[in-house]
């Protein structure tokens, strides 16, 4: 975890610098005068990320280890990540494209088939059971679109 | 009076729409807490949409039914595969997972929904006792006091509730930044929207809540399904019928590290950002520490399961105290109920024991009902709902992820919230994994808006001159009980780094692995 602390550290720093010089600046306007500043807030909240980050490398910097480090993001999770990430970007492009229901069925397969599932009449009755139930419960037993 | 009032909110609950609604919350909760990784927080950040178009006693009720539901049902997944459902059965999994090789799953199951029952009933009873008392308090206290107390607040979760002081407090700053987030309330000034309208409200708490907590946990499922799979199908059971059941000699070893359990559960649940794994660890050692036996603690003694249990599930309600006597979360569950909460009309906080006793009445018997159902539910579904583990986590994961949609698109009608969710499901993964507590985060989003506000009203009170603390003592005992925390947390965390240079975690990762509020 050292290791990733000092990297999160150094990250947060950078991230904090760019709010500060960049983000709040362009995205907040000052407010009336008299009145506490829009900007104020956020500026501490970013000012306390940058102290603490700051903080977080200089106590991880003052640890003395040689022992390995086992890495906190393991490469199956950030497989994972990115098989979800995907399907999730198919089932919303299908969603701006083609609709809800497209969309809903493609991330239902989607994640069965990312996830290693292959017995087709599993692939295909669950998004069956699952977007008929949610029709069945919205549309019939409570009476209203899902929105 | 205060009975009165709780008589007829119980008149407003039990009827058959408002049971029904509990019911089917207790069994959605139970269903999700035997699920490895999907919590209460999960569960009403989920369901928080669907209640949408329920009246808002049988909303509100249904969504305290999960929170009590699934801090029950986590028990099964920790007894039956060794995975807690939620960190806060960790300890369960210590002695239940031996008792369900032994062939004695079916007992600890029961001694573990019992022991769950009875430690809610009683903290729910603990809350209806204090809060309001705690509220008449809160009512005297200014902006000044009020900014002084959060601050304290979000001091204190963020250094408990994850295992780093500075990574909690950076968390909190990052819930109270996003918090800033949208048209600002006094000049009207829009605050960092990027020219979207859709961020002019800000951004909103569901999505968040449903990409940090739920998302995330599944790609961390996903992550380590082959783990989970293969825990499945190892739990054989005895024919004998004495291990199936809990008998009188269960009941007189148990008795007493259940009322234990649910004394420390009720404390812990007040104090705020303890969580409900402090609070069931604390229990299991204080009972091993109390037992004449304290090595054969972890080979499957039945004491083990009703002190975890019994404090896991007397933090849900006791956690309610500092919400409802002064409208502070002081756990995720409570940070996510006040959108439940404000959205069916009930404003958490202590003018709402004024404003509105029918709701909280209704509210507190709902409670109550949810404790009774949770048993009836529990004891007769338990068999059921433990198949729940068999089924393989890639069919879980898709259908959690089709309804983590659902509930974030309700939450706006838009395709947008999607897109927060999926960017806060990133932010959730990584904070997850790299130790941030989310639950910090979460809260501190949640009392951003009103720690502004008082803070803004605090610097006009005070004239924007700090001397002027000085009239106000409570403020100033927070803000040296601030110190102090600061101080004695960063202290004792140095020592633990010094003593333990290299320590890795030793929990099972299914669930998050690091200790949370839940």
């Amino acid at each position: 975890m050292r290791i990733a602390n000092l990297v999160s550290g150094v990250i947060l720093i950078v991230f904090g610098m760019f709010m500060l010089l960049w983000i709040i600046p362009m995205q907040i306007e000052e407010g009336p005068a008299g009145m506490m500043s829009p900007r104020l807030l956020p500026r501490m909240m970013i000012w306390l990320i940058l102290g603490l980050s700051m903080l977080l490398i200089a106590s991880n910097l003052r640890i003395n280890t040689n022992a390995f480090e086992v890495t906190p993001i393991s490469l199956l999770e950030l497989l994972a990540l990115a098989k979800i990430g995907g399907v999730f970007a198919v089932a919303l492009s299908l969603f701006l494209t083609s609709g809800p229901l497209w969309a809903g069925i493609a991330l239902i397969i989607g994640a069965q088939v990312v996830l290693g599932e292959r017995r087709p009449h599993v692939i295909a009755f669950v998004p069956f059971f699952l977007i008929g139930g949610t029709y069945l419960l919205f549309y019939r037993l409570l009476g209203t679109a899902i929105m | 009076m205060a009975m009165q009032a709780l008589i007829n909110g119980f008149a407003d609950v039990l009827n058959v729409y408002t049971i029904l609604w509990i019911c089917v919350g207790v069994t959605i909760g139970y269903v999700l807490g035997v699920l490895p990784g999907l919590g209460k927080a999960t569960g009403i950040a989920v369901s928080i949409p669907l209640t949408f178009y329920l009246e808002p006693v049988a909303a509100i009720a249904m969504l305290i039914g999960i929170a009590k539901g699934s801090a029950a049902g986590s028990a099964v997944s920790a007894i039956l595969l060794n995975t807690p459902g939620e960190p806060s059965s960790a300890p369960t999994a210590l002695d239940g997972y031996p008792m369900a090789r032994q062939g004695k799953a079916q007992k600890a199951l029961k001694m573990g929904l019992f022991a769950s029952v009875i430690g809610d009933l009683i903290s729910t009873v603990v809350l209806i006792c204090l809060a309001a008392p705690m509220a008449r308090y809160a009512l005297l206290i200014g902006p000044v006091e009020l900014c002084a107390i959060l601050i304290f607040s979000m001091t204190f979760i963020g250094g408990l509730s994850g295992k780093s002081l500075i990574k909690g407090l950076i968390a909190g700053a990052f819930g109270i930044l996003f918090a800033t987030v949208g048209m600002e309330t006094e000049t009207f000034i829009p605050r960092m929207t990027f020219g979207l309208l859709e961020l002019d409200d800000g951004l909103p708490l569901v999505p968040i809540a449903i990409g940090m907590l739920a998302v995330a946990e599944m790609v961390v499922q996903a992550g380590n399904m082959r783990q989970l799979d293969k825990e499945t199908a190892q739990i054989v059971e005895s024919t004998k019928p004495e291990d199936r059941v809990v008998l009188w000699s269960d009941w007189k070893r148990c008795f007493a590290p259940i009322l234990r359990g649910t004394l420390i559960g009720s404390i812990v649940g007040v104090l705020p950002g303890l969580g409900a794994s402090v609070g069931s660890f604390l229990s299991y050692g204080a009972t091993r520490r109390a037992s004449d036996f304290p090595e054969e603690f972890g080979t499957g003694r039945i004491e083990g399961i009703a002190a975890a249990e019994s404090a896991d599930n007397a933090v849900v309600p006791a956690s309610f105290v500092p919400l409802f006597a002064l409208g502070i979360p002081g756990s995720v569950i409570a940070a996510i109920l006040i959108a439940a909460f404000v959205l069916h009309g009930l404003t958490p906080g202590p003018r709402m024991f004024q404003e509105q006793p029918e709701m909280v009445a209704a509210v507190y018997a709902s409670m109550l009902c949810a404790s009774f159902i949770l048993l009836i539910i529990g004891y007769t579904g338990q068999r059921l709902f433990a198949q729940v583990t068999k089924v393989p986590i890639r069919l879980i994961i898709p259908c959690v992820l089709f309804l983590c949609c659902i509930g974030a698109y309700m939450e706006t009608g838009s395709i947008f919230a999607i897109y927060i969710m999926l960017a806060f499901t990133v932010f959730g993964f990584l904070a997850k994994k790299l130790d941030f507590s989310f639950v910090t985060f979460l809260i501190g989003y949640v009392i951003g808006p009103s720690a502004e506000l008082s803070f803004r009203q605090s610097l006009q009170i005070l004239d924007h001159r700090w001397v002027g603390l000085l009239d106000h003592p409570i403020a100033l005992v927070f803000v040296a009980l601030t110190a102090v925390i600061l101080v004695v947390l960063a202290r004792s965390r140095t020592r633990n780094i010094n003593s333990l240079p290299d320590q890795t975690a030793g929990t099972n990762t299914t669930t998050g692995g690091n200790r949370e509020t839940s």
